[in-house]
């Protein structure tokens, strides 16, 4: 047997995979640096043996069936297909009669009881100088606008009232 | 789901276990091929436990012999694919072990590791309703294994230094150490055993891929050539030239620590 030969099974030898043939014994009696790779393989099998797993965390099963779990409400989804955007059933019908509720509680609200029929009301066209409704934003800016007026008056109340403290008593 | 009985046949056997059972016995003295290759093989016993929860203390889920004769993976993997919720638990209880130790090979920590290890199984259940009995149920199940592995130490190639791994660092849930001192050592031998860890991790982990996963395959997980090479998709000379390399590497590399 040649040394090229022998190399290839020497880390099976070494790990005990395989045991030597009579002519593989016969050449690793014969040569030395064979017999010295095959001691040195051993050694390095042996180190790695060092090499241990820890043994699995408690939790390992426990994660593995949250996580199973949650495949399996996935693959329930896909199966839906179209429908899968829409939660259980039970919640969508839920989920629409409370809508439908809320409409018709705002439709009641807002345009009365006693009109009877549901007629479609337009605004009131808006009158350029009308009051605006308290609180919204026309009616601000018009207060605003009042507002400029009223200072204006003050400042010519101020300026008279400067030019009479400035006339001479001719007493 | 009912199991019938008499269309249940043998068509593969559980290669890690064989695997280990065809090495040869190794003279005194000799290196050994790891001894558990984390493949739970008293689980042939036992009724099905329809949860594969419970706790780890808890009775193995296991099929029947006495429903399904001589079982096999591939077998159980096809109720599997039938809906039988039970023969997947059982498939994780056996290959949950070998699958954590796989992976904590290929990783920094027990916590990535068993969260790989969890993803090959939800691969394998997602999977279910494709799957063919045309390879070993063990091939199939580290080829995913290999795929994921591979994957995550490329998207973490560079938070693994691994130079900086540490070999004390404590699991967050088992307060569990990669590394226990042992007791009968002094604090100096320790240290000695601690570097030397680091080191066969460091260089198995330097080693290229493919090199990587046949050496943890070959020498931790008990798989022989052909497996291998099915796993790999390589023949089985290129397999076995693989692997010479790759423990031809490590015999020098580690050669200052023997």
């Amino acid at each position: 047997m040649k040394c090229d030969e022998v190399g290839e099974m020497l880390p099976d030898l070494a790990a005990g995979l395989a045991k030597p043939s009579d002519a593989m014994k016969e050449h690793l009696q014969a040569c030395a640096p064979c017999a010295a790779r095959l001691q040195q393989f051993r050694q390095t099998m042996a180190l790695m043996d060092e090499w241990e797993a820890p043994e699995l965390s408690p939790y390992f099963d426990t994660r593995l069936q949250a996580r199973l779990r949650e495949e399996k409400v996935a693959e329930a989804s896909r199966g839906r297909g179209w429908f899968a955007w829409l939660p259980r059933p039970a919640i969508a019908m839920a989920a629409a009669l409370v809508l439908a509720i809320g409409v018709g509680i705002w439709v009641y609200s807002t345009h009365g009881s006693g009109t009877g029929n549901m007629v479609a009301i337009a605004p009131p066209p808006v009158q350029p100088n009308a009051s605006a409704e308290r609180g919204t934003a026309v009616s601000d800016l018009q207060t605003l606008d009042s507002d400029n007026d009223l200072y204006a008056d003050f400042d010519v109340l101020d300026d008279i009232d400067s030019q009479q403290n400035a006339q001479p008593t001719t007493n | 789901m009912t199991r019938d009985k008499s269309t249940i046949r043998a068509v593969e056997d559980n290669a890690s276990v064989d695997s280990q059972a065809r090495r040869a016995p190794s003279s005194s003295g000799d290196a050994q091929l790891s001894s558990s290759n984390g493949v739970d093989t008293g689980v042939s016993s036992i009724a099905l436990n329809a949860s594969f929860g419970g706790g780890l203390d808890a009775p193995r889920p296991t099929l029947s012999l006495g429903v399904l004769g001589t079982d096999s993976d591939v077998e159980v993997m096809l109720r599997v694919k039938a809906g039988d919720e039970d023969a997947f638990g059982f498939l994780v209880q056996k290959y949950r072990r070998a699958m954590v130790h796989f992976m904590f090979r290929t990783t920094r920590t027990q916590a990535a590791a068993e969260d790989l290890a969890q993803e090959v199984f939800l691969r394998v259940y997602r999977s279910r309703q494709s799957y063919e009995a045309s390879a070993k149920f063990t091939t199939w199940l580290y080829r995913i294994a290999t795929n994921l592995a591979i994957n995550h130490a490329r998207d973490t190639k560079n938070e693994r230094p691994e130079n900086t791994v540490s070999v004390d660092a404590k699991n967050e849930e088992t307060g569990q150490s990669f590394d226990v001192p042992d007791g009968s050592l002094t604090a100096e031998q320790n240290l000695v055993r601690r570097e030397r860890l680091m080191a066969i991790r460091a260089k198995v982990l330097a080693l290229p891929d493919k090199q990587r996963i046949a050496v943890l395959m070959h020498k931790y997980q008990g798989l022989d050539y052909k497996q291998i090479a099915e796993v790999l998709k390589l023949s089985e000379s290129a397999t076995k030239s693989l692997l010479f390399r790759a423990y031809e590497t490590l015999r020098e590399q580690l050669k200052e620590f023997v």
